[in-house]
Formats: C-alpha cells, sequence, structure tokens
C-alpha cells in the first residue's frame, strides 16, 4: 500500500515538473548558485566586497539565467578573488589546479560541471557521501573527475580558510615559502585522500553493481556503496590515524542510502516479482533474456460531478443501459447493447395508434348515419 | 486553422536550434577531418601546459625535498622520469582528444541531418497548404 503511494505521488510530481518544468530548473539552478556563493563567501570571505549577501543574492540571480556552466566559473573566480587578498602566489596556486581540471575535465564535459559544485555542497551539509552513491547510480564511471575535483576544492577551502593568518605572516618569509606550503598542505591532507579513494571506490562499485543483472541490483548498490565508504574511511583512521567522525559517517551514508532509495523510485521502479527469464534462438547465438516490467501507476485521475437543480417539465430520459455500462469504463461489465425502442420510434407508434383511432371514429359515424341510429334516439 | 503536426515540428526545430542546435551548427562548419584535426592539434597544445602545470604543482610540493636531497644524478633521472611521462600523457590525452572530438562531430552531423530532413518535411507542408 505504501508503495502504491510512493508510485502515485511519483506520477504527481512528474505531472507537476511536466507542467511547470522551466520554473522548477530555474528554482533548482538559483538554489545551487546561492548554496555555492553562500559556501565560498561564509568561508573564505577576506574580500569584503565580495562577501556581502547583496552581492552573493544578486550573483546567484544572474547565474540563475545564465547556463548552469556559468555558476561553475562565477564560483572559480569568487573563489579566486578571495584568495587574491591573502596572496599572490597562492592565487597563483589555486589558478593552476582550476586551469588543470579545465584542461582535463570540463574541457571535454562542460555539461556535467555542475557535479563539482555539488561535492563541496553536500560537504557543507555533512553528507558528502551521497554524491558518489547518487553518481553511480545516475552516471557512469567517469563521474568520478568530478568528485575528485569537488573533494580537492573544498579541502582547498577549508585549508585556507584555517590557516589564512599562517598564510598572510608567511607571505613576509617569501612568496616561495608560502606556495609551497599551501601546496603542501592542500596534496598532503591524508583525509582529503582517504575520502577521495573512499568516493572513487564507492562510486565505481555502486555503478558496476547497478549494472548487474541482479534481482534487486540498485538496492544492492547502494548498501555496497555505503559499505565502501565506511570501510575505507575507517580502515583510513586506524592506519593513518585520520581523525573521523564516526556519528557522522554513519549519519552521512544513512542519508546516501535513504537518497539511493528516491533515485530508485524515480528511475528505476521495476517489480521484479513478475520478472521472466525467457530463453530463444536463431542461426547464429542463444539468447538468454530476462525482463522486469516497470511498475507504471497513474496518478487518479480528479472527476468533476455537477448536481443540478431538477427541472419540472422535463421528458422524461430513457437511459441505455448498454451505453452506461461502457461509460463506467469497467471492460467486464460491457454488453451488448440491447435495442430498446427510441422515442423518434415511440412518436411513430403514437401517430399510428391516432390515426387507428380516426379511422374507428369515422366508421362508427357513417354506420350510425347508414342505420338511422341518431334518429331513433331522438 | 492550427496544423498540430506543423506546430509540433516547429516547436522541435526551434527548441533544438535553440539549445544544441548553436554548437552542433558551429561543429558541422568543417569537414570531420578538419575539425578532428584543428581540436586535436589545440589539445596537444592545452595537454603540454596542463602537465607543465602539473610538474609545476608537483615541484612546490616537494620544494624542501628536492633542495636537500637534489644531485646531478637525481635531477636527470627525475628529467627522465618527467619527459618520459610527457608522452605518455601527451598520447593518451591526444588520441582521447581525437576520439572525443571526432564523435562529437559524427553526432553533430547526425543531428543536423534530422534537422534538415525536419525544414523539407515542413516545407512539403506549406507546399500542400498553397495549393
Amino acid at each position: 500500500m505504501i508503495m502504491d503511494r510512493l508510485f502515485v505521488v511519483k506520477g504527481q510530481l512528474q505531472q507537476i515538473y511536466a507542467a511547470y518544468s522551466k520554473y522548477i530548473d530555474k528554482a533548482v539552478q538559483f538554489v545551487l548558485a546561492l548554496g555555492a556563493f553562500y559556501l565560498i563567501n561564509h568561508n573564505l570571505g577576506f574580500m569584503g566586497m565580495l562577501s556581502s549577501p547583496a552581492v552573493t543574492l544578486a550573483l546567484a540571480v544572474i547565474c540563475t539565467f545564465l547556463p548552469v556552466i556559468a555558476t561553475v566559473w562565477a564560483s572559480a573566480l569568487l573563489i579566486l578573488g578571495h584568495i587574491y587578498t591573502i596572496s599572490l602566489g597562492m592565487l597563483a596556486v589555486t589558478a593552476v589546479i582550476f586551469l588543470l581540471m579545465f584542461i582535463f575535465y570540463l574541457k571535454f564535459s562542460p555539461k556535467t560541471a555542475v557535479f563539482i559544485l555539488l561535492m563541496p555542497l553536500a560537504f557543507l551539509l555533512k553528507i558528502p557521501y551521497t554524491v558518489p552513491v547518487a553518481l553511480g547510480l545516475t552516471g557512469n564511471p567517469l563521474s568520478v573527475v568530478p568528485v575528485i575535483c569537488g573533494t580537492i576544492i573544498y579541502y582547498m577551502i577549508g585549508y585556507v580558510k584555517n590557516s589564512a593568518a599562517a598564510l598572510k605572516s608567511a607571505d613576509e618569509e617569501g612568496m616561495i615559502g608560502q606556495v609551497t606550503m599551501f601546496v603542501k598542505q592542500i596534496f598532503q591532507n591524508k583525509e582529503m585522500w582517504i575520502m577521495i579513494i573512499a568516493f572513487v571506490l564507492c562510486l565505481l562499485v555502486v555503478y558496476t553493481v547497478r549494472k548487474m543483472s541482479v534481482d534487486h541490483a540498485w538496492k544492492i548498490a547502494i548498501a555496497a556503496g555505503a559499505a565502501v565508504n565506511i570501510v575505507v574511511v575507517a580502515i583510513g583512521d586506524v592506519l593513518f590515524d585520520v581523525p573521523v567522525s564516526y556519528l557522522g559517517i554513519i549519519g552521512g551514508n544513512i542519508a546516501a542510502i535513504l537518497l539511493g532509495m528516491v533515485l530508485e523510485l524515480l528511475f528505476f521502479a521495476v517489480d521484479y516479482s513478475r520478472g521472466e527469464k525467457l530463453q530463444f534462438e536463431d542461426d547464429e547465438y542463444y539468447y538468454y533474456v530476462k525482463a522486469i516490467p516497470k511498475i507504471s501507476v497513474a496518478p487518479p485521475e480528479k472527476t468533476v460531478k455537477r448536481i443540478n437543480k431538477r427541472e419540472e417539465h422535463q421528458e422524461t430520459e430513457i437511459i441505455d443501459e448498454g451505453k452506461m455500462r461502457n461509460k463506467s469504463g469497467n471492460p467486464r461489465n460491457r454488453k451488448p447493447a440491447q435495442k430498446r425502442r427510441t422515442p423518434q420510434k415511440n412518436e411513430r407508434h403514437a401517430q399510428g395508434n391516432k390515426k387507428k383511432s380516426a379511422e374507428q371514429m369515422l366508421m362508427t359515424r357513417s354506420l350510425r348515419k347508414e342505420l338511422n341510429l341518431d334518429r331513433q334516439k331522438d | 486553422m492550427l496544423d498540430e503536426k506543423k506546430i509540433k515540428l516547429m516547436t522541435r526545430m526551434a527548441s533544438y536550434e535553440a539549445n544544441q542546435g548553436k554548437e552542433d551548427l558551429a561543429v558541422s562548419a568543417y569537414y570531420r577531418k578538419d575539425y578532428t584535426s584543428l581540436h586535436t592539434l589545440f589539445s596537444f597544445f592545452w595537454g603540454t601546459l596542463g602537465y607543465v602545470c602539473l610538474i609545476g604543482l608537483l615541484v612546490l610540493g616537494s620544494f624542501d625535498f628536492l633542495m636537500e636531497h637534489l644531485t646531478m644524478g637525481m635531477f636527470f633521472t627525475l628529467g627522465t622520469i618527467a619527459v618520459l611521462g610527457y608522452f605518455v600523457i601527451i598520447v593518451i590525452y591526444v588520441v582521447a582528444a581525437n576520439r572525443f572530438y571526432n564523435k562529437k562531430h559524427i553526432e553533430a552531423r547526425k543531428r543536423i541531418k534530422k534537422f534538415n530532413y525536419n525544414i523539407t518535411r515542413l516545407l512539403k507542408i506549406y507546399e500542400k497548404e498553397n495549393r
């Protein structure tokens, strides 16, 4: 019953999206842009002018009406703007990191650039494990690239936020020392690499399992992905002494499982109980086919009944039983419509009766005249 | 009287022209070989730039170590590894870019052909209307 209700809700959501997709897409784009700019300004608000709420909001509004890639570029420029206030050397390093991301990923897949933004946002919401699970379910193995880029950006922002003062003081020692320290801190961050390994393995496991032809492949894939996340991070904690919050890991992975279930409901609703295994052959091959029917529940249609006042002098309507059954839509109740007397036929019948009675009257009058019955009475 | 078939066709075409069509038209302005070669050449330069950036970051990351332990022998060994790495990465990058742009051109041409076919259909509908 609950599943039926969920499928009805899914159908209703699809209808709503079909009707208002233009506005919903823009709203999602606005929220994404606002979230990304908020994350950047909240953590790196070194340039006062850029980090004001009005600028954040204005930028988000502008990016809403531009292609999604504009949000990614605006985020990159915002980060560079804030880092510029700390040091020119760090700006150069950050720009080089962004350039590498552009050369090796964005150049070939600009449409999926938005996934790079999703990763830091998920970290901000304390649910980073949801992204590899979601991309493993809906994307392809190449999705590991935006996951890696997004994770690097998040840890880079975190590092700049925590050590801005130290980096500024290092500026006095020389730009080389500062840049070296920045690069070292970013790329020698054990926690970041453990998270990257966990996410990459999780995404690949989820993708591989959900492509398998086993029953409940998506559910198994989601569970396996969450398990990989927990195991890899726990191993990282034990082997490399990386401080991790187990409560956060478990909570984040529960969120990943829930999101995975929602995605399964939306994109892969099948009924395994009605699955069929078929085998056939042609001249060249034997075919072993597994067919699983999709579940589709149409949302109930609202019908409006109009109850009118009964009008007087209304002619009695003759109801065609067959037609009424056909209208009710239940094919079992359908019976062939029986022949019934229609109003036109009734009229003709009444006219015939009148004709007969008139003839009878004329006949009786003529007989009375002939037999002189009227005079006898007088 | 509105012609539903014509409206559907025109909507589909307008939607394509406004979104994917712009890029496809730019791509299909070239012959496939020219387009692929040109972008592969650009990719070679981009790949080289990317590799230089990557090596730069690696050098900066291990700057202290290199300053302490760098010898002439180590310098030549690292240099050889860097050059070999460059050839490996650039070959992979250029081959991947070549295949990517080749496929991109083929797909763009397919969509353009479909668009042209739709234009012909639309013209036929107009001809029918004028008769």
